[in-house]
């Protein structure tokens, strides 16, 4: 009995012991990240102030070589938002991109955590104001496509009314917009790492966007807002002057006009470069740069015979002026122009090294036609050397200094205030390192370039503008140009190339001999294929009219006129298209917003 | 079975007598019932009789012989026969059948008394068929229990799921091994010689005890215990040969290949098919005379090599035939108080690729040791190590393998790599450097069991720990190209990782279990238990480039910069769990059963919940009123459960609303930032457990002595409360919507289970058992917070899987039926040119144009067109043995199911002028005969396809590139083209698989007794033999299961998962053995 007893004891204590160890299980639950961090522990040094405002950089790679597609300047088969706008019925439900407020949400955060951090008043100021640098970035981007706009200086949380609260006006938008570039204007330190925001990135886009806010207002009635464009006009001349006069920035000109602008577009290093005031910086297998291969060759997109007439002849005269210009071989084309051109377009006898699917071909470089295609090809931007670590760390310039001189120079004529020293001092330097004559305040209209512009009369404003488009031409500015400058009827003119006056053999090499043959779409290629002097077999094209499904190229009369590219370029609805419509989405769950100018 | 077997082999061998007197009788059950039909067999003899209906047999036998009675479902009996003529027998049933035990949560349970939905699965093919893992074995074979291998890749998991659609945040069953939950990786990894039982807990009352994480089911498996007696050694192999089951099937033409990209891309903006006449010229010749036309040559002006190659190069990287092997070997034993089982097994499972290594291999040991201390007290340990290894070559890409053109070419004349992709591959797979990633996982677990009160009242403890270590070693090394025959190029990077891991787990339960019969009518069974978990893993990578050298490719031997990463995650439950089971009469039973349960996953208020269940059931066979029917009726029995449980499976820190943190994009000085941090995501008050209420009704039958057994249950599971991104916000919050719970789902299905055993002939009878089962599950959305019933959002009311499209009108044979009907919102990239022969949709909302709405109240031309989930999954198993052959044969597949496909593998040059000849396309719109010129350049093959001539009355469109681009998008509102799903190009999905048949020898033990062997078998088997889908034209039937993100409407679904480009299952064929010692 005694036995049995002391045996059930021992069972129910070691029972006991078990259920013992599983008394102490509150603080097991109590699991916390150990790979993530909280805001109660960051936002204390200037090392947690700095890697957070890094994650707000967004500045564009070489996509900016792309950024012209779909303008006056380069023809494309790319898909690209203004072509649909213009080609299709385009709708709140089928335009809908733009709407992210994500980098704002992210800027607000960080800006409404900064006081606590354990930092001078400098530090602290310089932060905000890259922050608040990005937010003005951020809200300009969104003024471009909607023009009124919320404005939000806080992160909003999912229970906030301001979700719903309706656009403010354009001028409190633009307002805050440039309280926060005056900020870090004054803010913001001038001597940071390469690549890195300084107080010249932010006077740069304040004098790009100033200029824009002008310019835009001037020339755009719906607004209503003409009275106030002098104002902005003022900002962007006064910053632009603070640049010239203090940012230590010049035009990178070493007296080799055929090579130093090109130079800027296809460097490994532009640390240094003058010119520069930011660079997005590639480096092989480090960060590698987009390897913009496709903006040559026939992938999609190709340079217009528009842009090609643009540029000034070698003695600063308009190339309007040479006789017959619209019925000029490819090979004249290019003789006496402004250096800028062959260092933009292949030119007759430019050198193919790089050749990919896209840009077949190699040395002297025969231009290959196909339809949808102009003709000519863009260099600017395209990196032709075969080597992979070559091309993936050539330097993009972000910002240059070129771009300055000419917001300074627009804003300045605009306002009526320019004078032919402050020519000198800003446009006049880029016709120096491209070795062209100077600009004279007493320059007679270009009747093709006045066409153009109806709303402007003054010759040196008009030639302020062909100076800008040729400079920054294949850059990405052209849209904004012409959206500010009221002009976007400038694209629906149909895109065309090379010209032909008729069947027959061609040299495209600029060397005498004839490379390509162009036959009538009935004619058979010979077999042998005949080959000219230097023993090169000629490369044969089928030519006819748009929709001739035998040819290889369209002209525009059939057996001879220009190269036809995409035909079709639709209709630019003023005001209407200068914008972009608010996602039919969005308008549904935020009754309050408003679509803009006929959008809905 | 084994009976039969021994039977049939004394039979085999016996000689007849003559002279012999009739003896006869009745056979009845113990109740008195008749028997029909029970086989009667003088042994030694060659006779046999049947019984008739009403039990009466009679046979030739004389005085001293024994006659053996046998029937399905019950003992057998033997008797010798005296001197009487008359012999009335009484059979008894099988107790093993009648008292067959199903292992539930936290103990076992005689299959008669289940009350919840519960399927124990038959682990016997999982040793006498090549399985190379348990859910390979699993698949088809239970009702309910869905198992999909998308990916054929050595050592790849399947989903498993159970009874279908789970919840909108996903959400798998709980897998226990030894009652310790695992991942289906582990459960991989086990070898499936070493399973005892496999349970699947299908309802919630079944699943309750198990809490949080039991919300879609429950998988238990057991392994097997040592038995007591003299050592016994089973060894088990076998050798497969395997090739892959469906590979696209291209023309190899290269002439045509050519003249068919060309015609698609050329009538694009896109033209970008450059081939000179002289490439023509030598496809034609390459075309016309294979034998006689070079497949490489130098090119005349530059010297380089080029190519034309006239193959399918998917099928030099993987149509070989590979090889795998299996071996298991285990020895079991013991004393009357202790026990023993430990095994060893190694499996080397090869992939389809050739060139290079690609195989996992897994090695196990396992040991379980089991000692009766006392009379009331024993303890065991069960002790596991598991290695796994995958290895395979850095650069594999599956898309480019299937997507090569034919006129690529692998190597050149001088042996190096051809400068094309397919050379490229091949170099890269090669040389290109190698992958290894290897587990080892370490699992002891101690329990004690302690007799409290003798019988009655029992206390466990189980302590587990497992450690498992994880080891990723790779490097991409650099590789050489001939460009021309002295131009040999070196490509590629030279990078080295080094990734480990550790992950710590430990799991403690302790529970009592009080059973006792009050009376003899009252069985009362009740568990209580608590139980606690804790895990944590770590993991860490480093990489480095620029190896210095390629036969070193170590971290410390590489010059580049050292980048690194690390993340730890780490959860707790604890739980308090109760069983209470009533059983009156053995007929009435009643069971509550219930959770009280904790994670860390959420917040502190919201940590805790309490999940109840109740399941009934009632054997009407038990009743008095019943006894008449049997044996014709066996078992009637009906079940019914009703209970809710909790769902936890979420992130480990999701209500932590911590700052997110990734590395930069821009080169600050000379270096890029490390780390930049950016804003935390939206977390909301809201988010707590999600809630799983399961209503569960069943039946089960068996017949004619249980020759027939069927059940059926039917089902309705309620998910609530599921964290969903909560109603949508304006854009301007610039955040996710933060999760809360805020959606229901509910989900209605039925299974069914039939199988069916007898025997045909008596002298040497052929044994036979067939097994069927059928499930059928559908998913709706109860509850989503979507006002608008915008179709990229889930919606109230939306059945999950459907799929929105177009109706087809046929292909635009006019310009007059073209100018009749707006279809320019559809056009991809808004480039392509409408032209006649161009796809032409029913205009269903009348405006004269094609249009996709955006709302499923304004869905202008859209509907419904189909459902991507798999229904009618079935599973069919037909097993037979005579004379010591056995076969098997397994059928598996889905009964209906939809599928829209969206890339190359379907649309070939249509998608994309960059891959494709798929010859089921052939059939293309073309609206002329080939001009004179075009002819004069066609090879004959050409034109004997019919391609060159027109073709009006076609199954697919005029031939357009980019037609049926994906690449917009391939969710609604994004696609265009023929990448919107529409009725013409709706496969259908279902497909019926010959999963298995085995055909086995066991060898007559007389034979392998003297030298010491106690049983042989061997067997040829053949895996995935056949398929038949309308799927299986392009692409495995399961390679497009892994439906997975496709389901939510808002998603873009990603290229890899339901679009073909799978690892390639294969078609295994095996010769295997199983020995016992």
């Amino acid at each position: 009995m005694n036995f049995i007893k002391s045996n059930l004891l021992n069972k129910i204590v070691l029972g006991a012991g078990l259920m013992a160890l599983t008394a102490c299980s509150d603080d097991l639950l109590e699991k916390l990240p150990e790979t993530e961090i909280g805001a109660e522990n960051f936002f204390n040094t200037e090392e947690d102030l700095s890697i957070y405002v890094l994650g707000m950089y967004n500045f564009p790679g070489s996509g900016i070589y792309y950024g012209d597609e779909a303008t006056d300047n380069t023809a494309t088969t790319g898909n690209r938002e203004i072509k649909t706008i213009m080609t299709t019925q385009a709708s709140a439900n089928s335009i809908t991109g733009g709407w992210n407020w994500e980098e704002l949400r992210n800027i607000n955060y960080f800006l409404e955590h900064t006081q606590d951090a354990e930092v001078t008043e400098d530090v602290r100021n310089h932060y905000i104001g890259v922050a608040r640098f990005f937010r003005a970035q951020f809200y300009m981007e969104k003024l471009r496509r909607y023009s009124d706009v919320p404005w939000y200086d806080s992160a909003l949380g999912n229970t906030s009314e301001d979700l719903y609260k309706a656009s403010d006006p354009r001028e409190t938008v633009v307002q805050k917009i440039f309280e926060d570039y005056q900020f870090a204007l004054e803010n913001v330190r001038e001597s940071v790492p390469e690549g890195a925001v300084s107080k010249w990135v932010v006077a740069a886009y304040y004098s790009r966007n100033a200029l824009h806010e002008g310019t835009f207002r001037k020339y755009h009635n719906e607004l209503g807002l003409q009275t106030s464009a002098d104002s902005y006009l003022n900002i962007a001349a006064d910053v632009s002057q603070q640049i010239m006069d203090q940012g230590g920035f010049s035009v990178y000109n070493t007296g080799r006009p055929e090579n130093d602008y090109h130079t800027l577009f296809e460097s490994q290093n532009l640390s240094g470069n003058p010119e520069v005031i930011l660079t997005n910086i590639f480096e092989d297998d480090i960060k590698n740069q987009g390897d913009p291969q496709y903006l040559f060759g026939s992938y999609e997109m190709s340079p217009t015979q528009d842009l090609l007439s643009a540029y000034l002849m070698t003695d600063g005269t308009y190339f309007s002026q040479q006789p017959e210009p619209a019925a000029m071989s490819f090979v004249e084309e290019f003789k006496n122009r402004d250096p800028r051109l062959s260092q933009t377009f292949a030119y007759p006898g430019w050198e193919l090294y790089y050749t990919s699917t896209y840009s077949p071909g190699n040395t002297t470089y025969v231009q290959e036609f196909k339809k949808s295609f102009t003709g000519y090809h863009q260099i600017k931007g395209f990196v032709n050397d075969a080597a992979q670590d070559v091309r993936s760390g050539v330097d993009v310039p972000v910002l240059r200094y070129a771009e300055v001189l000419l917001n300074y120079a627009e804003a300045k004529a605009e306002l009526g205030e320019l004078t032919q020293a402050a020519l000198d001092a800003t446009l006049n330097q880029l016709r120096d390192r491209a070795g062209i004559p100077h600009l004279s305040m007493a320059v007679q209209a270009d009747p093709v370039q006045a066409g153009r512009y109806p709303q402007v009369s003054d010759p040196v404003l008009l030639e302020i503008r062909r100076e800008r488009r040729v400079e920054m031409a294949l850059e990405g500015r052209r849209l904004d140009d012409l959206n500010r400058w009221g002009a976007g009827k400038l694209m629906e003119k149909e895109p065309v190339g090379m010209y032909f006056p008729g069947l027959g053999s061609y040299d495209l090499t600029g060397d005498g001999v004839d490379d390509i043959v162009l036959l009538n779409e009935s004619d058979a290629i010979p077999n042998p294929k005949e080959t000219n002097s230097l023993g090169q077999e000629l490369i044969y094209y089928k030519v006819g009219s748009v929709g001739n499904i035998s040819a290889n190229v369209y002209l525009t009369n059939g057996n001879s006129g220009n190269i036809v590219a995409t035909p079709e370029r639709g209709t630019f609805l003023e005001p209407k298209h200068y914008y972009r419509p608010i996602p039919a989405s969005e308008v549904q769950l935020n009754p309050n917003l408003e679509q803009v100018f006929g959008w809905d | 079975m084994k009976h039969y077997l021994l039977l049939i082999l004394f039979l085999s061998i016996s000689s007849f007598g003559f002279a012999q007197n009739q003896v006869s009788g009745t056979v009845t059950d113990a109740s008195a019932v008749p028997l029909p039909g029970v086989t009667v067999m003088a042994e030694g003899t060659g006779n046999g009789a049947y019984t008739d209906f009403d039990g009466h047999y009679s046979i030739n036998a004389e005085e001293g012989e024994t006659l053996v009675f046998s029937y399905v479902g019950f003992l057998p009996e033997s008797r010798t026969v005296g001197a009487a003529r008359t012999l009335d027998v009484i059979l008894n049933e099988d107790s093993q059948q009648l008292d067959e035990v199903v292992v539930v949560g936290f103990g076992t349970v005689k299959k008669v008394n289940l009350s919840g939905a519960v399927n124990s699965v038959s682990t016997e093919q999982l040793s006498t068929r090549p399985v190379s893992n348990i859910s390979q074995g699993l698949q088809g074979m239970s009702p309910g229990l869905n198992i999909d291998f998308a990916s054929g890749a050595p050592g790849a998991s399947p989903r498993i799921n159970i009874r279908g659609f789970t919840s909108i945040n996903g959400g798998d069953p709980l897998i226990l091994i030894d009652n310790i939950p695992s991942d289906i990786s582990y459960l991989n990894q086990l070898a499936p010689e070493d399973i005892e039982s496999i349970s699947v807990l299908k309802d919630a009352s079944s699943a309750a005890i198990y809490g949080a994480r039991a919300a879609f089911g429950v998988l238990l498996v057991t392994t097997k215990d040592g038995a007591s007696g003299k050592p016994r050694i089973n060894y088990n192999t076998y050798f497969t040969a395997a090739t892959p089951t469906v590979l696209p099937e291209k023309i190899s033409d290269p002439y045509i290949y050519m003249r068919l990209q060309k015609t698609f891309s050329g009538k694009t903006p896109w033209d970008n098919q450059f081939f000179t006449d002289e490439q023509w010229q030598w496809a034609r010749e390459r075309s016309d005379n294979p034998s006689g036309t070079e497949a490489v040559r130098q090119n005349s002006s530059t010297g380089m090599w080029e190519y034309m190659g006239n193959r399918d190069w998917s099928e030099y990287f993987l149509s070989s035939t590979t090889h795998s092997q299996n071996h298991n070997v285990s020895v079991s034993g013991g004393t009357d108080r202790t026990n023993y089982f430990i095994s060893g097994s190694y499996n080397k499972d090869n992939g389809a690729l050739i060139l290079a290594d690609d195989y996992y291999t897994r090695t196990g040991l396992r040991s379980k040791i089991n000692a009766e201390l006392t009379d009331w007290l024993s303890l065991g340990n069960n002790t596991s190590f598991i290695n796994g290894k995958r290895k395979n070559p850095s650069y594999f890409d599956l898309m480019s393998v299937y997507n090569f053109n034919v006129y690529d070419y692998a190597e050149n004349p001088d042996g190096s790599w051809a400068n094309t992709p397919v050379g490229r591959m091949a170099a890269r797979i090669t040389d290109g450097g190698e992958e290894n990633y290897a587990t080892n996982t370490f699992r002891t677990n101690f329990n004690a069991q302690a007799w409290l009160l003798k019988d009655i009242l029992k206390v466990n403890a189980q302590y587990t720990h497992e450690y498992e270590s994880q080891n990723y070693d790779s490097f991409y090394s650099q590789y050489r190209i001939g460009f021309a025959p002295d131009d040999i190029r070196e490509e590629g990077e030279n990078r080295v990782w080094k990734a480990f891991g550790q992950e710590n787990y430990d799991v403690f339960n302790l529970f009592a279990t009080f059973t006792k019969t009050f009376g003899s009518d009252h069985d009362v069974t009740l568990l209580g238990g608590y139980n606690q978990e804790e895990y944590r893993d770590e993991y860490t990578s480093v990489n480095r480039r620029d190896v210095i050298s390629n036969s070193l490719p170590t971290l410390e031997l590489a010059t580049g910069e050292m980048l690194g990463s690390q993340s730890i995650y780490s959860w707790a439950v604890t739980g308090l769990f109760y069983r209470a089971n009533y059983i009156y009469k053995d007929r009435y039973i009643l069971e509550l059963n219930g959770r009280y349960d904790g994670s860390s996953r959420f917040p502190e208020d919201a940590r805790y919940g309490f999940f109840p269940s109740v399941s009934t059931s009632w054997i009407v066979t038990q009743e008095d009123f019943m006894q008449d029917l049997k044996p014709a009726i066996n078992l009637l029995k009906f079940r019914a459960s009703y209970g809710t449980l909790g769902n936890q499976d979420v992130g480990s820190f999701g209500y932590i609303p911590s700052l997110r943190s990734g590395s930069g994009g821009n080169i600050i000085g000379e270096s890029l930032p490390p780390t930049v941090i950016s804003s935390p995501a939206l977390v909301s008050d809201n988010y707590t457990w999600e809630t799983v209420t399961t209503r569960n009704f069943g039946v089960d039958l068996g017949f004619l002595g249980n020759r027939i057994n069927a059940t059926f249950d039917i089902y309705r599971r309620d998910t609530q409360d599921m964290l969903t991104q909560s109603r949508e916000l304006p854009g301007v919050l610039g955040a996710q919507e933060p999760l809360e719970n805020a959606a229901d789902l509910k989900t209605n299905g039925w299974e069914l289970s039939l199988s069916y055993r007898n025997y045909i002939g008596t002298k040497k009878p052929l044994n036979f058992e067939a097994r069927f089962n059928l499930s059928d599950s559908r998913s709706y959305i109860t509850s989503f917070d979507n006002p608008n019933n915008s179709l990229t959002q889930y919606r109230e009311g939306m059945e999950l899987g459907e799929i929105w499209g177009l109706t087809s009108d046929g292909l635009f044979q006019s310009q007059a039926e073209i100018d009749a009907l707006d279809q320019t919102s559809i056009i991809p990239w808004g480039a392509l040119e409408i032209v006649e022969g161009w796809p032409k949709y029913v205009d269903r909302d009348g405006n004269q144009a094609i249009e996709v709405g955006t709302t499923a109240d304004d869905p202008k031309d859209i509907s419904v067109i189909g459902n991507m989930m798999p229904r009618y999954r079935f599973g069919f198993n037909l097993n037979m043995d005579w004379n010591n052959f056995d076969l098997g044969i397994f059928l598996q597949g889905v009964g209906k199911r939809d599928y829209y496909p969206q890339d190359y593998l379907y649309w070939g040059f249509y998608q994309q002028p960059y891959a494709g000849g798929y010859g089921h396309l052939n059939d293309f719109y073309r609206a002329t005969d080939d001009s004179q010129d075009l002819m004069n350049m066609h090879s004959q093959s050409y034109i004997d396809a019919g391609l060159a001539q027109a073709n009006t009355d076609a199954r697919f469109p005029v031939a357009q590139s980019w037609l049926a681009d994906r690449n917009l998008g391939e969710r609604i509102d994004q696609a265009k083209g023929l990448a919107i799903p529409q009725t013409a190009y709706l496969l259908n999905g279902s497909y019926v698989r010959l999963k298995n048949i085995t055909i086995g020898y066991s060898l007559p033990t007389t034979w392998t007794r003297n030298i010491g062997i106690k049983s042989l078998r061997l067997y040829l088997s053949g895996d995935n033999l056949l398929e038949l889908s309308e799927i299986a034209d392009f692409f495995d039937p399961e390679a497009i299961s892994d439906i997975g993100s496709s389901l939510n409407p808002g998603a873009s679904p990603s290229r890899g998962q339901t679009s073909g480009y799978q690892y390639p299952n294969q078609r295994k064929y095996a010769f295997g053995m199983n020995i016992s010692f």
